[in-house]
């Protein structure tokens, strides 16, 4: 090893191509610092100035439109990193969670007195990872940011500190967590040695790197060990987007997180999740199509089955949330099965964007309406539409979307997913996410009903549940930024023309 | 007889199947947290050996993070324990049974 080639190594660690997440990682320690020096209204004054920047970050990709477009691939840090167009959608995609997830804390926090700092900080440094996660092109790379993001989540999931509720839901996530990136852990390392074994054909000494890795598996397709490992990892995966058999914590951690973190970990947790497999999938793992398809498949059936059928019974609505966002997962693996053989990165894309609106317009709602977090029962939905006509409206619009009701963008990306999948054929999968989207629409309108229709309830003697108030002191950004997330639901519903270019 | 890397790896082996089955099978947190590490331990054995036996030093290298991460997953767990058993006196996960439907 001589000076030239460490040269040539420290010249492609190019700082510039993450620069947002640099932003993002410095805001999230230095708000921090700023606790120590903000008098006054402190709780405001760093709401404003962590989601300003996040707005910022948000203007600096939308500023460099060009380069979400360019069809060329940057490689740097040594190969690590691999930057192209679809991985800045991914950041993109995090940054907007990211600004919807803090604003909901801002409701959030200050409902339940809780410190707002750390809060801030630790949503900043899970996104700037997991915008890293999306553009990883090593194992090693993947492994960290993927542990950083977690380890933030445990916090974030136990942030309610007097609620033993949320405690335990940090508690069961930190233990299936841990597990789940100990199983990772084992599938990157058998990967890593069976790939890296000089007496193997094709065997690279950077066996970690997607590129060499996919070489190898392409020569040794046989090997039960790389078979083992490639099962593994995607398994850890698997954890990350709550998918059959891995699901089982989903009810219980997401009832018990706080409200905003709950719509973190539905979202941003399992966009991640999905963008790293089909990064996976179309890169080292593609020549493992036979044994991965059945795999994933059968995965996929479990999800939308088990998801659909749980929720329907669920009373409580943070439960269904996450259960229902455990068939949108399994909607989602028909993306994964079928992008062995066509192009779906851009449709898992669309389809998570719409699940984001969806799933915000509802979380937001939620977060307006609730007075105690982990307590979020149908009942307490009664007559919202009746006595405050905006929420009603964002909740019956995210629920919509959904649940893929046809203006609304939730019907359109559901559309695209069962289209490319038939063209496929993958028709088994698509008839039982048809069967499963039929399921789903019973408990969303089941929410629905709750929400607009009180004259299907029988009311007790004294009337205890009518005289429900849903007066909420929405401040006015609130309004704008809720009314903004369910009007594009709307938007994209009817027009996906802005969308052409990359999904057709 | 040398020790090669299959040794290794049976041992590594062992230790994981026995992490994995404690966190399925024990009832006390604390002995949970310990098998989770149980687990990340014996993946550093075997890293270790392949990166031996490969002849490859990163495998050395990830071993430095994998311990960091464990160490950072210990530390939030721990605090997590701790203020779950101020708020419910308990540490047994049969114990640990609020959040239901």
């Amino acid at each position: 090893m001589n000076i030239q080639f460490l040269k040539e190594l420290a010249a492609t660690n190019q700082w510039h191509w993450i620069l947002p997440e640099i932003i993002l990682a410095l805001l999230g320690v230095s708000v921090l610092l700023m606790d120590l020096f903000f008098r006054g209204d402190k709780d405001k004054k760093i709401a404003i100035v962590s989601i300003g920047a996040q707005f910022l970050v948000l203007f600096y990709f939308i500023n460099n439109f060009s380069f979400m477009n360019s069809p060329d691939t940057v490689y740097a840090f040594s190969d690590m990193l691999k930057q192209n167009a679809f991985g800045n959608w991914c950041r993109v995609f995090f940054i907007i969670c990211s600004i919807l997830v803090s604003s909901l804390g801002v409701l959030y926090l200050k409902k339940n007195k809780l410190p707002s700092t750390e809060f801030y900080s630790l949503v900043l440094i899970a996104t700037a990872s997991l915008m890293i996660m999306v553009q990883s092109s090593h194992l090693l790379l993947l492994f960290i940011t993927l542990e950083t993001a977690t380890v933030a989540f445990y916090v974030l999931i136990s942030y309610g500190r007097n609620s033993s509720l949320s405690l335990e839901a940090g508690l069961k996530y930190l233990i299936l967590g841990g597990t789940s990136s100990a199983i990772l852990m084992l599938g990157i390392v058998l990967l890593y040695g069976v790939a890296g074994n000089p007496s193997m054909t094709g065997y690279s000494t950077d066996s970690m790197n997607f590129k060499e890795l996919g070489h190898f598996i392409s020569l040794n397709q046989g090997s039960s060990l790389l078979i083992a490992g490639v099962l593994l990892v995607i398994a850890g995966f698997c954890f990350k987007i709550a998918v059959v058999p891995f699901q089982i914590w989903v009810p219980d951690v997401y009832q018990g997180a706080p409200t905003p973190i709950a719509a973190f970990l539905g979202v941003a947790s399992k966009a991640s999740g999905f963008f790293v497999l089909i990064n996976l999938l179309t890169g080292p793992f593609v020549h493992l199509k036979e044994i991965l398809v059945p795999f994933l498949s059968v995965i996929a059936i479990g999800s939308i089955l088990f998801g659909n059928i749980a929720a329907v019974t669920q009373r409580n609505v943070k439960r269904l949330m996450g259960l229902s966002g455990v068939a949108h997962a399994g909607y989602l693996m028909i993306g994964l099965v079928a992008s062995f053989s066509v192009e779906t990165h851009y449709i898992i894309y669309f389809y998570l964007l719409t699940y984001l609106l969806a799933s915000f317009s509802v979380f937001g709602v939620m977060c307006s309406v609730s007075e105690l977090d982990a307590r979020q029962e149908l009942e307490d939905y009664e007559d919202l539409a009746k006595s405050n006509t905006f929420l009603g409206f964002i909740l019956i619009v995210g629920l919509g979307s959904l649940a893929g009701i046809p203006p609304l963008a939730g019907f359109i990306a559901k559309l695209l997913l069962f289209i490319t999948a038939i063209k496929v054929k993958l028709y088994l999968l698509v008839a039982v996410a048809v069967i499963g989207v039929v399921i789903s629409i019973y408990y969303y309108f089941g929410w629905i009903r709750e929400a607009t229709f009180r004259i299907f309830r029988i009311e007790d003697e004294n009337n205890k549940h009518v005289s429900k108030d849903y007066e909420s002191d929405l401040s006015a950004y609130h309004k704008i930024l809720f009314g903004f997330v369910a009007i594009l639901s709307i938007v994209f519903g009817l027009f996906q023309t802005v969308f052409r270019g990359f999904i057709w | 007889m040398s020790v090669g890397l299959n040794h290794y790896l049976v041992v590594s082996g062992m230790l994981f199947a026995i992490g994995f089955f404690g966190v399925l099978l024990r009832k006390n947190v604390i002995f949970i947290f310990m098998c989770i590490e149980l687990m990340l331990t014996a993946v550093n054995v075997m890293l270790i050996a392949f990166s031996k036996f490969n002849g490859v030093g990163d495998g050395l290298i990830f071993v430095f993070f994998t311990i960091t991460v464990a160490a950072a997953e210990v530390a939030i767990g721990l605090a997590i324990i701790v203020a779950l058993y101020k708020k419910r006196q308990t540490i047994m996960v049969d114990e640990i049974n609020q959040l239901k439907n």
